[in-house]
């Protein structure tokens, strides 16, 4: 849950890559990566097979010093795509802040998109939490690859973006659209962290 | 507010700065906006311990191991 917590002055939040196999979500993480500073790159942990498929999560925290004050924090996941690693998405989904539907724009991939997005909404309501309402933002990811291999995105947003959620094309190989999709979702966090509770709510 | 790709991979450069200019604005009137800071402080005041983040991963160890488990 993302807090502004003013005793220890620190803002942290977690935002979750979810989407397929192979349909992107450890490449942004990589591009985003490979564009910090020296100074700011810690760790990024990255479990991936011999095949490069990601085995359990990538995990990228992205610390991005004192803002007005407060230490921030932002932890970027990604959950492994292959449908056989759902307890793992449900463990890497606890606590999220905000969630990144990374969806493969070719077209032979719509119906595994499909199966992604309904397997999100059933972890986050097991989880506790409405997909109606959490920050989302969808990225319709390999825009790079021949048209003819590809959906439109007025196809793929009347499939998946039921939500209207705002959408970003990108070929996160490249890096383009990675830190667009980045802000948009950063942008949805911050502005849902909640002030302290008051009294007897 | 929906929105297309604004600009491509050719223009990495300052990627990562321009998203802290935009972040930072967003804290900037975040922090401003939910300042709890009382008007009058208080007396006593009682000291609390933060409670930690359960979303947030803190023991890799166990993580691993948890998810070694669950699949297995």
């Amino acid at each position: 849950m993302s807090v502004v917590n003013y005793g220890t002055r620190e803002i942290t939040c977690k935002i979750v890559y979810y989407g397929p196999g192979r349909s992107g979500k450890t490449t942004n993480l990589q591009h985003v990566y490979s564009q910090l500073p020296e100074e700011r790159k810690g760790k990024m942990v990255s479990l991936a097979t011999e095949t490069d498929r990601t085995l359990f999560f990538d995990f990228l925290p992205l610390d991005l010093g004192t803002i007005s004050g407060f230490a921030t924090r932002f932890q970027l996941y990604t959950v492994p795509g292959q449908v056989y690693y759902a307890a793992t998405r449900k463990l890497v989904l606890q606590g999220v802040d905000g969630v990144v539907f990374v969806a493969d724009s070719q077209s032979r991939q719509l119906a595994e998109n499909i199966e992604s997005l309904q397997d999100l909404h059933a972890n986050l309501a097991d989880e506790g939490l409405d997909p109606r309402t959490l920050p989302l933002v969808m990225q319709y990811n390999k825009r790079d690859l021949p048209a003819g291999e590809i959906s439109t995105i007025q196809e793929l947003d009347e499939t998946l973006n039921f939500r209207a959620a705002p959408y970003f094309a990108a070929n996160a190989i490249n890096g383009g659209g990675v830190f667009e999709t980045l802000r948009s979702i950063a942008s949805m966090v911050l502005g849902r962290l909640s002030a302290p509770a008051p009294k007897g709510s | 507010m929906a929105t297309g790709v604004k600009k491509g991979a050719e223009d990495d450069s300052g990627e990562f700065a321009d998203f802290m200019a935009d972040i930072s604005h967003e804290i900037a009137k975040r922090v401003e906006s939910l300042n709890p800071t009382p008007k009058s402080m208080p007396a006593h005041r009682k000291e609390t311990t933060p409670v930690p983040d359960p979303g947030v991963i803190r023991e890799w160890d166990n993580v691993a191991d948890r998810m070694i488990e669950e699949m297995g």
